[in-house]
């Protein structure tokens, strides 16, 4: 199964978290806007990655990644 | 006996004799007809906006031919991470906006340097100053001054490694501890301060003399700052008095040179002041290291989680893979099963941090080697058994990130136990502290984007036998053109002294990425050693009809004669065999290529090198004073090529990365930095170096040149973490934030004595 990012399609083999950390990481405006538009403030979701062990900025996006990120089997 | 007739043997550096007595020519010395200086003016201001700048009165001063601002300039912005438009974010000369006190906003050219200082005095700059930020931890906060527009909590790079289940990995462990260090920033100090000499000429093209670590990219940039062809440019590498990381972008010396010749047509010069090296370029980015490591009882290591922020200053640079590689090097050298590492670079208003020797791994080995030992400590374990029991070995794979082929680590740890065996029992407040690391050899991103091999030589042979060796590699003092020289020599079968190396000139050598990363040995030996094997070849078929010898026998050079390998006494002089070729190709010289990129290595480095260092400290319980005793470092590097390079590297290392752990730093008030001089910036001088071991590992590294990899950079990453934990060792108290100065253990030594007092009560 593989994860589509909904906003370059870059493809993730592994899982939602995956994909979350692409787009986190790739942070340019298009992805921003996209993380923006699910209800989440991007510097928000970077606040918790950097604040504290655990990974809980990528977990947060991965979940709604989970049900939105195009999946193909 | 080693099979090598030049490689293995102890050389002094082939330029050596003119370096020592002074007639060897850096970029300072350049002179040329009509040739002006020039000098650069510098913001006062840590983050102000640029509302005006009035040349006028410095241009009427006699003997001033021009004066730049970046509205001189075409408004592009530089950066080494070509392929990310948005991180190449430095215009050199600012147009509209500084962002630390010593960003550039004029130069001036005049027919002497004191001409030009004078005149930079008469340049009035209005500036709106605007709110600053000086620490990343306070930079990375919601509501902190945005350096640069559209940057979300100044975070300029953040990157992600990852493998394993680390969570679940976590609660598996009897042992978890979680520590917390802040690693201080470097000055590069080479001795050749950033210089350059530009001189555009009628026909619109660039030539420049600059002391740098990579011609080719110093090349490509001029070109993507002044939209040319990077054909029209040509740019000379002369010897270079240092670099460490400093010198492979383009700086505030090169680039006004050229917007200051282009103007006028006449050749400019600037070097920079010793204070300006210190607080106008690059500088080893401080760090905010989080780190939480779980393990079993028996000392086996489950789990790692790393988190970590970087001071970036002003502007991207190198630190973005300074970011990525003290991530990568956190987990090493070690086989964590599970692994996960956050990196946020951070703009801020001080001096911008980038590459420095060693590139953020001296970092990642202070913080990982002093937690590890605390981790011993806690469980029993001796600090090498740690290491033994979880140390790379050779063949590993770093999950989805690299793979090593050869490792000699465990012969390491070996032999660094042996030497603290025959120190026998130290005498009071002596302690011995333990560091184990790693370092790769050469980098395999191409975030520059260059779509050139990564290295490339041409070898040519003359009528005389003589070899001339083209690479567009950069000799920055560290010696690979000796190295370099070494290896084709070898691979042809000639002497030494019969190569003449040709390197970092654009003019004449292929491109090279350049001496960063601890490339040269591995990728530019590579693309030399197939270049002179090419040579071989052709000189070997005309050997091989020549001496009519049956097919069936193989042929070789060795110390210039040309030989049947099975029976050596059947040949022939190698500067016969020359002069026949030549003669029989219609005189054209005997030429090969070589080049070198790495394929299907992983996404770091082709191939790594390992070693543990040891190193013993004297405290003086008293004042907080230490004195470094000894340092011994075991150190794998595959093939030495000249062991008299290694040990030059070894006690360079030993000073630069002893002064990252004993004094070495660069305090800053509002950020300006306060100790921008030799005088107050405080370094390992000779009298402070101490006795110096090299214990040899032999390993092969089948990637590499005849079996060798790097031995510059990997030399600096332990010893601030053998020093924190000698010193732990001597008088039992554990420093967290570098330089481990004789205040900060003072100050612990009194903290301990007030805890036990209080414990007793």
């Amino acid at each position: 199964m593989s994860y589509h990012c909904p906003v370059c399609n870059k493809v993730s083999n592994k899982s939602a978290l995956d994909l979350a950390r692409h787009m986190i990481g790739r942070g340019d405006k298009v992805h921003r806007d996209w993380i923006t538009s699910k209800g989440f403030k991007y510097s928000e979701l970077l606040a918790l990655q950097f604040s504290s062990f655990g990974g809980e900025g990528f977990k947060a996006l991965a979940e709604v990644l989970e049900k939105e990120a195009k999946v193909k089997d | 006996m080693s099979d090598f007739s030049v490689i293995g043997k102890r050389v002094h550096n082939i330029d050596g004799t003119e370096k020592v007595t002074g007639s060897g020519k850096y970029t300072f010395d350049v002179v040329l007809p009509n040739m002006l200086y020039g000098k650069v003016l510098r913001s006062p201001h840590p983050h102000a906006k640029i509302l005006k700048i009035d040349t006028r009165r410095a241009k009427r001063l006699v003997g001033v031919k021009a004066v730049v601002t970046g509205k001189d300039t075409l408004g592009h912005k530089q950066g080494i991470w070509r392929r990310f438009p948005e991180l190449c974010d430095e215009e050199i000369l600012c147009r509209e906006k500084v962002r630390y006190i010593g960003d550039a906003v004029a130069a001036v050219a005049a027919i002497d340097e004191d001409t030009a200082e004078e005149a930079l005095d008469l340049i009035d700059v209005e500036y709106e100053p605007l709110p600053a930020v000086f620490d990343p931890m306070d930079a990375i906060k919601e509501g902190a001054p945005q350096i640069h527009e559209g940057v979300e909590l100044n975070i300029n790079i953040n990157r992600h490694i990852e493998w394993g289940d680390v969570d679940e990995a976590f609660e598996k462990c009897d042992y978890i501890r979680e520590d917390k260090f802040k690693c201080s920033s470097q000055a590069h100090v080479c001795m050749e301060t950033h210089d350059a000499v530009a001189s555009f000429g009628h026909n619109g093209k660039l030539e420049v003399w600059t002391s740098s670590q990579s011609s080719y990219y110093i090349q490509r940039l001029y070109a993507d700052m002044l939209d040319m062809s990077e054909s029209d440019i040509r740019v000379h590498n002369r010897h270079t008095g240092g670099g460490f990381g400093s010198k492979f972008e383009l700086d505030s010396a090169q680039f006004p040179a050229a917007i200051l010749s282009q103007k006028l047509c006449q050749p400019v010069k600037i070097v920079l002041t010793r204070e300006e090296e210190f607080t106008a370029t690059k500088r080893r980015t401080p760090m905010y290291y989080f780190l939480k490591l779980g393990g079993k009882k028996d000392g086996t290591m489950l789990a790692k989680e790393v988190r970590v922020i970087t001071e970036g200053g002003a502007y991207t640079a190198m630190g973005a893979t300074a970011l990525y590689l003290t991530g990568f090097f956190s987990s090493f050298p070690y086989k964590y099963p599970n692994y996960r590492y956050d990196g946020y670079r951070v703009y801020t208003n001080t001096a911008v941090t980038s590459a420095m020797r060693g590139f953020g791994a001296p970092q990642s080995t202070f913080v990982g080697e002093s937690q590890i030992d605390m981790m011993a400590d806690d469980l029993g374990i001796d600090p090498v058994e740690i290491r033994r029991k979880n140390g790379m070995t050779p063949n590993y794979e770093v999950p989805g990130q690299a793979f090593i082929q050869s490792c000699g680590l465990h012969q390491c740890l070996d032999k660094i136990e042996e030497h603290i065996k025959k120190q026998g029992k130290l005498p009071p407040n002596h302690g011995i502290g333990v560091s184990a690391y790693g370092f790769m050899s050469g980098g395999i991103f191409n975030w520059f984007n260059t779509p050139y091999a990564f290295s490339a030589a041409v070898v040519r042979i003359n009528i005389d036998g003589k070899v001339d060796v083209y690479s567009g590699t950069c000799d920055m003092g560290q010696g690979s053109n000796t190295t370099l020289a070494m290896i084709a020599a070898e691979e042809l079968g000639v002497r030494l002294e019969d190569v003449r190396m040709f390197s970092g000139d654009t003019g004449i050598c292929p491109p090279d990425l350049g001496a960063w990363g601890s490339r040269q040995t591995l990728m530019g030996g590579n693309a030399v050693k197939r270049a002179a094997a090419e040579c071989k070849q052709q000189l070997l078929e005309f050997a091989a009809a020549k001496m009519g010898a049956n097919i069936v026998y193989d042929l070789d050079i060795k110390d210039r004669w040309v030989h049947l390998v099975d029976r050596p006494e059947r040949g022939v002089s190698y500067f016969d065999i020359v002069k026949e070729a030549i003669r029989g190709k219609d005189g054209v010289a005997i030429m090969g290529r070589g080049h070198y990129t790495p394929h299907r290595k992983g996404m770091i480095s082709p191939a790594y090198s390992f070693g543990v260092q040891a190193a013993e400290v004297e405290v003086d319980p008293e004042t907080g004073r230490y004195k470094l005793v000894n340092v011994t470092t075991a150190h794998e590097s595959g093939t030495v090529i000249n062991p008299l390079g290694i040990e030059g590297q070894l006690e360079g290392a030993i000073m630069m990365a002893g002064g990252y752990g004993f004094c070495e730093d660069q305090p800053m008030d509002e950020g300006k930095i306060l100790n921008p001089s030799i005088a107050d910036y405080k370094l390992i001088r000779s009298l402070d170096m101490p006795e110096t071991d090299i214990l040899e590992i032999d390993t092969y590294e089948p990637e590499g040149p005849f079996g060798a990899k790097e031995a510059g950079e990997g030399l600096t990453n332990p010893t601030a973490g053998a020093i924190g934990n000698a010193v732990y060792k001597a008088v039992g108290v554990r420093i967290y934030d570098l330089p481990i100065t004789p205040e900060k253990v003072l100050k612990a030594l009194k903290e301990k004595e007030k805890q036990q007092k209080k414990a007793k009560k």
